[in-house]
């Protein structure tokens, strides 16, 4: 069983299409359907852009840092990040109206929640923003 | 990502397949859109009977091209969205601003008015 796996990069752009197929192989051996693979590399991946952006600021100088558990019956990621940011406050549940709602950003959240089934935030002992995204296993 | 493009009744019929997500494909469909609003054609039609996933930078950019065609008197729709997609609409409420059709005949009548 997979366990233990950290994955520590710098909050970097260029970074993002590599950590997306690390994903998609992780999950693959963990047992996750070809047919929906992409869906948890997806949700990750939103999770991760947002740590780069919104919890270090896209300096690439601050690391993310993505452990990976396989358990029974799911596969766990924890993103943490630099920041002390709410996601829900910042981010929320709701897409917004009007101008929130036509704005070309701020949906990750959003699409990772409803991919992932399960997305919640807290902080990591050191008291930084960390997700935690659960993807079942069947 | 693979973009396909021809103008059918005075329409941009815009023909998407695979992923729309991050990555240097959206840079292609960005300039698509570009052109539709620098070329004065109008309105756009959004095939996305082949596009298998979509994440938040693929949808930034949809609602980009949606907004910039309005703001010069164009409009675009979607044409034949698959239930994946159309979740996605639905959970973003961008399907109160998006027109979508199954049929493409129709949604060509309804550009065309």
């Amino acid at each position: 069983m997979l366990k233990g796996i950290v994955l520590k990069i710098p909050s970097d752009d260029i970074i993002v299409e590599t950590v997306q197929t690390f994903v998609e192989k992780v999950g693959l051996t963990a047992g996750v359907s070809e047919e929906d693979v992409t869906g948890l590399s997806i949700a990750v991946m939103e999770v991760v852009k947002n740590a780069i952006e919104h919890g270090n600021g896209g300096d690439p100088k601050k690391h993310v840092t993505i452990y990976i558990d396989v358990y029974p019956g799911r596969l766990q990621f924890q993103v943490d990040d630099c920041g002390n940011w709410q996601p829900d406050a910042d981010l929320g549940h709701d897409p917004g109206e009007g101008e929130a709602l036509i704005s070309s950003r701020g949906r990750g959240v959003l699409i990772a929640r409803n991919l992932a089934r399960w997305l919640d935030y807290g902080l990591n002992p050191e008291g930084k923003t960390r997700a935690t995204l659960i993807w079942p296993l069947s | 990502m693979k973009i396909k493009e021809e103008i059918k009744d005075g329409v941009m019929v815009i023909r998407l397949s695979g992923k729309v997500i991050s990555g240097p494909d959206l840079m292609d469909l960005k300039s698509v859109f570009q052109k539709a609003v620098s070329d004065a054609t109008g309105n756009v039609l959004l095939d996305l009977g082949h596009v298998s996933w979509m994440d938040s930078s693929g949808l930034g950019v949809l609602v980009s091209g949606h907004t910039s065609l309005a703001r010069e008197g164009g409009r675009m729709a979607i044409l034949n969205a698959t239930r994946k997609i159309h979740e996605l609409f639905i959970i973003t409420k961008l399907i109160t601003i998006f027109e979508t059709f199954t049929d493409e005949s129709e949604a060509l009548d309804s550009l065309k008015e």
